[in-house]
């Protein structure tokens, strides 16, 4: 008796089973559970819950979480495809790594998240990685640090760095070079103007160039080998006004100009220094690298000081 | 004060006015106000000397007397003032602006009052004519009258005052040598913008009579002045106890306007540094010496006021000033719109934006570009965290690394932490850096001043190391002359001469370029001080 009952449960299982993956197929974006419900009123929570977490546990049905409650979709065939001959233990890893996306994920915090042993990981992802399914980037800001993310994923901007990295190193060569051509455009631009013997008003509005400009000169130029975008020659002309050298203003302009970004348009300008290197850099205490422990009497003495003498038979 | 200004007040006083001044002088900004015998007691020294040279600290200025703690029945305590001494750094300074802008006879007046501290008028224009006449050629000399005008606009500009009256009874030196006296309890003359004719010339000079009256009892150099003197007038000038000093506040003003209008100049151009000037100029009376902002004048002012030889017209100027109100360091700003725009210059914010240009500069000389621009970038964005430090510089972790920790051991960027849970765990804590200007800006004053006393203490080493030479030089010089004014033979000169070997003349040329340079390293570093002092004295009224 028992074991008739049980086997028709089980029938009942692998019906409803199926009666969900038609009614999953039916609906591409996912069921909630109370599709489910409506359409097999007579079967019972439990059995419902016990044939969901089959396929669940299968693989063969994805969880979701939306606005109104859970939400139940049929899982892509190529991602089960390809998970053939997986164990459980890998689809989780698989999984992990695929929900951190394009940011990658750090081995250790797989373990965390799986609970699985290090070891036991570790032969996972190199298992995962010969198959071609996942891949490890190194990030640029721990230089010893592996990312995992899936094989086909371009690494986000935060992990290798953007333009001014190249295998984890940062160029700063080549921030510097692109830094000095922006400033002798910005100065050669300001130069100009000053010699065009214009009104004041015009001349300052023609030394300004905005990062478009700039953008298009240093494109022109040839000297990156990398697609610079327009955001990172900003970031260069930043580091430009960090070094005294380079004013901005925004103005409003019309969406659809050129270099116009939310209705707003950046514009630089080479400036000069207000003042000259002041007097006290000039003399050699002000560049000392011994000057606090200069006192007159001791071991270092304004009388037997070697820079000072240096300086003075200059 | 400062262990470092307490130095550099040292070497100063000891430089002007010799040993017992500045054993005295130190005493008295180490311990504060004391009186006469206290004074004669801890620094072991008589108590005429201590008279004496608190005369001087008097008579310059630096020092200051009043009532004691026990009341005005109590001896008489003193008080120097470590930023009056620190004043004579500038004195080559005042003399230079006062000869740039009036002339050589300018400059000898403010050289004699510099170096006597007060002087009468009539004094003084003695002194220069006689001064400028030895170095004129024979037959010629320097009328009393040019100096009198020289000197009455100085007083004009107001580079020159008045001493204010210490006493009604007693002259200002008689009351510093009777300080016990009770009669001159009264609080110290600390303003003497407060006295109403403290810029009004005694009438006596004016009508140019008293000027040719040292003729007679002076020997050759007066009597060359004097060739028109009618000698008649060989009673007083009329200037009696009327003592004039010199207005340093007022030349600090123009200092400071200086280096605005060469902060504009710089920045924008030259015309536009000529319309600040013209500002500045316009509004030089009315504003008052501590105000953030000039007077507001108006475009149509300044029009009429600007230089014609600059040729601005009318939409130019407006232009160019809209140009200075809009530029970032905000020199100049507008109050209003009447009268063609109202504009004002703003004094304190150009101060601090010349103060903030000199840190950068200082660190930018000291520890790279790309220090500096660490620097800027703190100061533009307050506080920012070692990472966002790191990505907005665009310098490599490592590197901005190892500036930004020498620039936190320097104390030029300060740490602030930010726990997020009470235990102050460093994981769990944000790590901000950040510059204070103001606190910077001192820091670097007291190095300012510590580099000032290193040079002036190499110089008295330079001296002292070839003291010998210099001896021997002076001694030959002496010859020479003796010998010359004696007539004596070409050849016999020539032999004098060729007592000073030409390795030593070598050394001697070198001592002299060093300390020629040392000098004027001297006058430079006095120039940050200003600026920086000026910046710490404006943030502080204007709080």
């Amino acid at each position: 008796m028992t074991d008739v009952k049980v086997k028709k449960e089980s029938t009942d299982v692998v019906d409803i089973e199926n009666r969900i993956k038609e009614l999953c197929q039916q609906f591409p974006h996912g069921i909630t559970d109370q599709v489910i419900q409506n359409d097999m009123p007579h079967v019972e929570a439990q059995q419902r819950a016990m044939a969901i977490n089959r396929l669940l546990s299968l693989g063969q049905l994805d969880l979701l979480r939306n606005s109104n409650g859970l939400l139940y979709r049929l899982k892509d065939t190529q991602s089960a495809s390809k998970m053939k001959g997986s164990d459980n233990q890998e689809k989780l890893v698989y999984q992990i790594i695929e929900d951190a996306g394009d940011k990658g994920i750090w081995s250790r915090d797989i373990r965390y998240k799986s609970n699985l042993p290090l070891t036991e990981i570790n032969k996972i992802l190199k298992n995962l990685e010969s198959k071609k399914l996942i891949k490890a980037v190194k990030s640029v800001a721990a230089s010893k640090k592996k990312v995992y993310m899936l094989y086909n994923l371009q690494p986000d901007r935060s992990v290798t760095g953007g333009a001014w990295y190249s295998d984890q190193d940062f160029e700063s060569e080549f921030v510097e070079v692109l830094n000095q051509q922006c400033f002798k455009f910005l100065q050669s631009k300001a130069e100009a103007a000053r010699d065009s013997k214009q009104s004041p008003m015009v001349q300052r509005n023609s030394s300004f160039a905005t990062s478009h400009e700039v953008w298009k000169y240093i494109c022109e130029l040839g000297i990156s080998k990398v697609d610079l975008s327009m955001e990172d020659i900003e970031t260069i002309l930043n580091t430009l006004i960090y070094d005294g050298k380079v004013e901005m203003t925004i103005i409003a302009a019309k969406e659809g100009t050129v270099g116009c970004v939310d209705g707003q348009m950046k514009l630089y300008r080479g400036v000069n220094p207000i003042i000259q290197p002041t007097g006290l850099v000039k003399t050699p205490c002000g560049l000392c690298p011994v000057f606090d422990d200069c006192h007159e009497g001791g071991e270092i003495s304004p009388s037997t000081c070697v820079y000072m003498s240096e300086w003075l038979d200059f | 004060m400062t262990a470092q200004e307490v130095r550099l007040c040292a070497l100063l006083l000891q430089e002007h006015f010799g040993e017992v001044v500045e054993k005295v002088g130190t005493h008295l900004l180490r311990s504060g106000a004391l009186n006469l015998r206290a004074l004669a007691h801890e620094t072991r020294t008589s108590l005429d000397l201590v008279k004496k040279s608190l005369c001087v600290l008097v008579q310059h200025g630096m020092c200051t007397f009043g009532p004691g703690r026990r009341g005005p029945a109590g001896p008489l305590e003193y008080r120097v003032s470590c930023e009056r001494i620190l004043y004579m750094l500038r004195y080559p300074r005042y003399i230079y602006t006062a000869k740039s802008l009036y002339g050589d006879t300018g400059e000898l007046v403010m050289e004699e009052i510099l170096q006597r501290g007060q002087m009468t008028m009539s004094n003084t224009v003695r002194t220069v004519a006689d001064r400028l006449t030895q170095n004129m050629e024979d037959g010629q000399s320097t009328d009393y009258n040019d100096v009198v005008t020289a000197f009455s606009r100085l007083v004009e500009t107001h580079f020159l005052q008045r001493c204010p009256p210490v006493d009604t009874a007693t002259s200002k030196k008689t009351v510093s040598e009777v300080p016990e006296s009770p009669a001159s309890t009264i609080t110290q003359p600390s303003q003497p913008e407060n006295y109403p004719d403290c810029y009004k010339l005694p009438q006596i000079h004016l009508t140019g009579r008293g000027k040719r009256r040292r003729s007679d009892e002076d020997g050759d150099v007066g009597a060359r002045v004097a060739k028109k003197a009618k000698l008649e007038h060989t009673e007083a000038c009329g200037d009696e106890g009327i003592y004039w000093q010199v207005n340093v506040e007022r030349f600090h003003l123009h200092f400071r306007h200086q280096a605005i209008i060469s902060a504009v100049a710089s920045k924008l151009d030259q015309t536009s540094s000529e319309i600040v000037r013209t500002m500045l100029r316009m509004s030089e009376v009315t504003t008052p010496a501590n105000a953030a902002y000039t007077q507001a004048v108006s475009a149509n002012e300044i029009f009429r006021a600007v230089p014609p030889s600059y040729n601005i017209s009318r939409p130019i100027l407006d232009q160019y000033l809209t140009l200075l109100v809009d530029d970032p360091m905000e020199f100049v700003g507008k109050a209003g719109d009447s009268g063609g725009g109202m504009y004002v210059v703003n004094l304190h914010r150009a101060l601090a934006n010349l103060a903030r240009a000199t840190l950068e500069s200082v660190v930018q000389e000291r520890f790279g570009s790309r220090s500096a621009r660490i620097f800027r970038l703190l100061l533009r964005k307050r506080h920012l965290e070692q990472k966002q430090v790191e990505d907005f510089a665009m310098i490599p972790a490592k590197e901005a690394k190892d500036m930004l920790y020498t620039l936190l051991s320097e104390n030029l960027v300060q740490l602030q932490e930010i726990p997020k849970t009470p235990d102050h765990a460093p994981s769990r804590t944000f790590y901000l850096y950040t510059v204070n200007q103001l606190p910077t800006a001192r820091l670097l004053l007291q190095n300012c001043y510590k580099a000032v006393g290193n040079l002036i203490d190499r110089r008295l080493f330079e001296t002292k190391e070839n003291k010998r030479h210099l001896e021997k030089s002076q001694r030959i010089e002496a010859i020479l002359g003796s010998l010359q004014a004696s007539g004596a033979e070409p050849a016999q000169l020539a032999e004098v001469e060729e007592m000073i070997t030409a390795p030593e003349r070598q050394q001697l040329e070198a001592l002299r370029h060093h300390i020629n340079k040392l000098d004027s390293s001297e006058n430079q570093v006095d120039e940050t001080i200003f600026l920086l002092e000026s910046y710490i004295k404006s943030t502080s009224c204007s709080r």
